[in-house]
């Protein structure tokens, strides 16, 4: 069994249209994005959140007002998966784990004939909040000059550029993307965790392989075919890696999206990111890195056609 | 063929090790089974005494699940360093008060040492540090220093309180770790009582010093237990206790098999008046010291116990007792072993595996209905020594009102003593303390003291003389780590080290079932699904690759098990994930090969070009990832480690499996002469 024989697609010459796909899709995933915002989870917002399991159905207006009874005003209160699990947050400061104690009361005290036991409760302090905030955004930068800089002893500079470029257009679409899907689809429950930071991190890691097995072909297939333009020479390597491209991309998007049906609330957020990802990162490979790479190439050839003609004006 | 043999017992090697590190947990697994079947409590007492061993070498060596998968407790816990800072000012007032509160809010937001803030807003009010800290001679930056050091010690001292609790709370493997200068993370697993062990987190230490009970007494005491438990007559002992038959004693000895491979080192610290170069009080110091070396010199073959059985009738170890009936006839002492010394001073040790049967004798109600009202008992803090491989603890049997408690104490230090070149410690009490505490001493000499911490005693000085001025000595520690032990516990009570929650999580037992079941599924799922696409797509090779895959897998749990890693969620998350990456590596290679197979190569000129060149993009891809998990590694807390650590595993074993086991099979059916091999 065999995919694709003998491709001769030229890739390269649509990257234009696709630059302006890219494009939109950012800005306006982006947009949602900043207007909308995304949940920020209990890791980096702080503040109180229990899982509580009913033993019956339970309506969610019911848990709001035996809350609102003890005067937690304000909780984010919603099902997670079943009308049994009810997940309840809120940035009420307390000493300690006070406010947890305090909802468990109001739970026992105000519902009657629906017993429940506490499945999770999670307390970050605002301090801790704001550390993971910041060791997040450090850790995707990092792991992006990482890339770069392994690349750059890879193979030229340029196309270690091209690679991370590609990233930056993985991390933005995957963002705007989960923002859309917020916005649409509020019962998935996403929300930006350490989960998601690690599905971003994780995705990092993938997505640039794609674009390394195809940099890979492209430094074999230079050599090979000298006398061929860039273009030609790209689209010849990016036509002999799709087949293993799409396989790979298949099977992994395969697994993560099983475990983004099968795998339970709390890896949600990370399949989801990553099943994102995968697509993104395959389609970005050859469209923002080897896209970028053939541009720059011919601006650069440009450039050094341009030079002598300047230099010889200067002599004249 | 050489290069072959190497790696096929490259690969059996690894294959015995993964199966012989996974063992444990197979055979855990096991266990759990069969316990669960066992439905009444005989039964399982049965079974536990049986298998005990094994149950708990097995738990022992078991892949670790994370907290989010066996349910329990996780917590971060900061020391209140402004609260701290408060308490060792030499005064507290308004202006303090301020400052303290003003540099709590901005240490929020900023990523200074407190200290160093806490300097700036005195210096904006017009104050140094000097105004409430350090001698009038110190200048600040050394008082800056100080304070620095305390703020490390508080730490230090916290981390030794929660220890201690957390043991006597009895989790089963606890984590206990210090974060950063002034942080304390504490993993609990199984634990559901939250708002107990909250308390016990968070509750101030208590230090006490407490009497510990004159040996007769003592006797009679654990006689009761003794005849209860092995259902003698009562009424007989207490009769006998009032005609005070059982200060007649016998020299005997008890259970020869246990005891005679036990050298017996009896808790040899003792306490005097803090020497002075200019007093000379150096005779005294001279007389403890020889006190001390005579009870080291002791050994159990002086060993005098004057102790009666459940009948009332002298215990004659003679007569050689088995086992089996000296357990049935002495319950009590069964299970702690009484040593006396020549000085009439009795020690009683506990092994480690019967601690927890001896508190919940002395819990019954028939059994403190026995025991005077008036009595405590507690366990030492650690083991004095090894018998046959088990720990022994020292138990105590003490006044239960505290002779004083730990708040008089203003100062400890621990140092080696320039004179004897031994470790010592120095302990300081306020002026109300030290009034008291001459008065105790001066009507215990020769008598025990314990210094108990949350009801474990940590050491039990023999008092040597009267204490006036509150400045004592305490000599006789092993070596200058157990000192400085007791320093960190006189502290804690001089000066608790408060300690707020800053962060919990807690995960119910039945989400981390409902999440193991969920994990397994959608791995299993992952697994089939993509080894049969493998195998539609490839034919024979790809199903070489799913064998590879197979090993993989058992590889990366076999490595887990070995380093005592632990499986988190998103560590299963990462399992799925390697499942779907892992096969990569072959899609390269098999890809190659076609290529080449297409372009007319033999097939073993096409193999080895197909590996060959696919391995440099195999390389870039795994290092890539690498580079990304190690970094998240760093960043990530708890379950997230456990997904980067999954995965960095998983992709050095993919390395292994997916280059060098795959080409091992292709090889060996090139050599037999194989010419067509089928890639799909």
């Amino acid at each position: 069994m065999q995919f694709f024989h003998n491709l001769h697609i030229d890739f390269l010459s649509k990257r234009k249209i696709f630059y302006v796909v890219s494009s939109v899709l950012i800005i306006i995933g982006l947009s949602v994005f900043f207007t909308k915002g995304i949940t920020l989870g209990i890791d980096f917002a702080g503040g109180t959140e229990l899982l509580v399991r009913f033993h019956d159905n339970i309506h969610i207006d019911d848990v709001r007002s035996a809350m609102d009874q003890t005067g937690i005003v304000g909780a984010e209160i919603k099902t997670m998966g079943s009308e049994k699990d009810i997940l309840i947050r809120t940035a009420e400061p307390g000493e300690g784990t006070t406010v947890s104690d305090k909802i468990k009361d109001a739970l026992s005290k105000n519902i009657s004939g629906n017993s429940f036991e506490v499945l999770r409760i999670d307390k970050v302090g605002p301090k801790i909040g704001k550390e993971l905030r910041v060791s997040a955004i450090y850790a995707t930068l990092f792991s992006l000059i990482a890339i770069l800089i392994y690349l750059a002893f890879r193979f030229e500079f340029l196309y270690a550029l091209g690679a991370v470029l590609g990233l930056f257009h993985d991390v933005l679409i995957t963002l705007g993307m989960i923002a859309i899907f917020h916005v649409i689809f509020p019962n998935l429950n996403l929300e930006l965790n350490q989960g998601m930071v690690a599905a971003f991190l994780t995705l990092i890691g993938f997505s640039v392989n794609d674009t390394v097995i195809v940099f890979d072909r492209i430094r074999e297939n230079i050599k090979l075919y000298k006398n061929e333009d860039i273009v030609s020479v790209m689209n010849k390597s990016i036509n002999t890696t799709l087949s293993r491209t799409v396989i790979t991309s298949g099977t992994v998007f395969l697994t993560i999206f099983i475990l983004l049906l099968f795998g339970g609330e709390v890896n949600r957020t990370f399949a989801f990111t990553f099943t994102v990802g995968v697509v993104t990162g395959t389609y970005s490979s050859i469209y923002v890195a080897s896209a970028f790479v053939v541009d720059m190439k011919m601006f650069q050839q440009k450039r050094k056609l341009k030079v002598p003609g300047k230099v010889a004006a200067y002599k004249a | 063929m050489k290069k072959n043999r190497f790696r096929i017992l490259l690969t059996v090697l690894f294959l015995g090790l993964s199966l012989y590190f996974l063992y444990p947990t197979y055979k855990d697994h096991q266990f759990n089974q069969e316990i669960s079947k066992l439905t009444n409590a005989q039964d399982s007492a049965a079974f536990f005494d049986k298998y005990s061993n094994d149950v708990l070498k097995a738990r022992e060596n078991r892949i670790k699940l994370g907290l989010d998968l066996q349910g329990g407790m996780y917590v971060i816990m900061e020391v209140d360093i402004a609260k701290l800072l408060s308490d060792l000012s030499k005064k507290q007032d308004d202006i303090l008060k301020q400052a303290l509160e003003a540099t709590s809010e901005q240490v929020k937001t900023s990523d200074e040492d407190f200290v160093d803030l806490f300097e700036t807003k005195l210096k904006e009010k017009g104050l140094s540090l000097k105004a409430y800290y350090g001698e009038i001679r110190d200048d600040d930056s050394k008082i800056k220093k100080d304070l620095k050091t305390e703020v490390e010690n508080a730490i230090d001292r916290a981390i030794q309180v929660v220890r201690n609790r957390i043991d006597q709370y009895g989790v089963s493997e606890p984590v206990i770790q210090k974060k950063g200068s002034s942080r304390l993370v504490v993993e609990l697993p199984g634990v559901s009582n939250v708002q107990e062990v909250r308390k016990l987190l968070q509750g101030t230490a208590l230090l006490e010093f407490k009497l510990v009970i004159d040996p007769q007494i003592a006797i009679k005491v654990m006689e009761k237990i003794n005849t209860y438990l092995a259902g003698g007559n009562l009424d007989s002992l207490v009769k006998a206790d009032s005609l005070e038959k059982i200060t007649k004693l016998d020299s005997l000895k008890k259970d020869t098999s246990k005891t005679t491979k036990t050298e017996i080192k009896k808790d040899s610290t003792s306490i005097t008046s803090k020497k002075d170069t200019t007093k000379k009080d150096i005779t005294k110091k001279d007389t403890s010291k020889k006190n001390v070396t005579k009870k080291d010199t002791l050994k159990q073959d002086s060993n005098l116990t004057g102790l009666t059985d459940s009948n009332g009738n002298p215990i004659d170890t003679n007569q050689q007792m088995s086992e089996e009936e000296f357990k049935k006839k002495n319950p009590w002492f069964y299970l702690i072993h009484p040593q006396q010394y020549k000085d009439g001073s009795v020690v009683w040790f506990v092994k480690e595996t019967d601690k927890a049967k001896v508190l919940k004798i002395l819990e019954k109600k028939e059994v403190q209905d026995i025991v005077p009202t008036d009595i405590s008992f507690s366990f030492s803090n650690r083991s004095q020594f090894m018998d046959a491989g088990e720990k022994i603890y020292q138990f105590y049997i003490l006044k239960k009102d505290p002779e004083l408690t730990g708040g008089v104490v203003v100062n400890a230090r621990s140092n080696i003593d320039p004179t004897s070149n031994s470790p010592v410690v120095y302990m300081e009490m306020n002026s109300d303390g030290s009034a008291d505490w001459a008065r105790i001493t001066g009507a215990n000499i020769n008598k025990q003291i314990a210094i108990v911490l949350d009801n474990v005693v940590y050491s039990a000085p023999v008092v040597r003389n009267k204490i006036t001025g509150g400045n004592s000595q305490i000599e006789g520690m092993a070596n200058i780590q157990e000192a400085k032990l007791l320093e960190i516990v006189l502290k804690a009570g001089a000066l608790p080290a408060p300690l707020s929650i800053i962060e919990e999580r807690t995960v119910g037992p039945s989400l981390g079932e409902d999440s193991i079941q969920k994990g397994l599924y959608s791995s299993v799922i992952a697994l089939i699904l993509v080894a049969l696409f493998m195998i539609v797509y490839y034919h024979f090779a790809g199903g070489v690759a799913d064998l590879a895959l197979i090993f993989n897998m058992l590889f990366v749990m076999g490595i887990m098990a070995s380093f005592h890693a632990t499986l988190t969620l998103p560590g299963i998350a990462a399992l799925i994930l390697t499942i779907g990456m892992a096969v990569d590596s072959n899609v390269l290679i098999y890809e190659r090969i076609r290529e080449e197979l297409a372009g007319g190569k033999p097939l073993r000129t096409a193999i080895e070009i197909g590996y060959k060149k696919a391995f440099s993009a195999i390389l870039d891809t795994h290092l890539t990832s690498l580079i990304t998990a190690v970094i998240l590694y760093q960043f990530g807390t708890g379950p997230i480690q456990g997904f980067a650590l999954t995965l960095i595993i998983g992709l050095i074993a993919n390395l292994f499996t997916a280059i060098i086991i795959t080409r091992i099979i292709f090889d060996i059916m090139t050599d037999k002469g194989r010419t067509q091999i089928n890639f799909g």
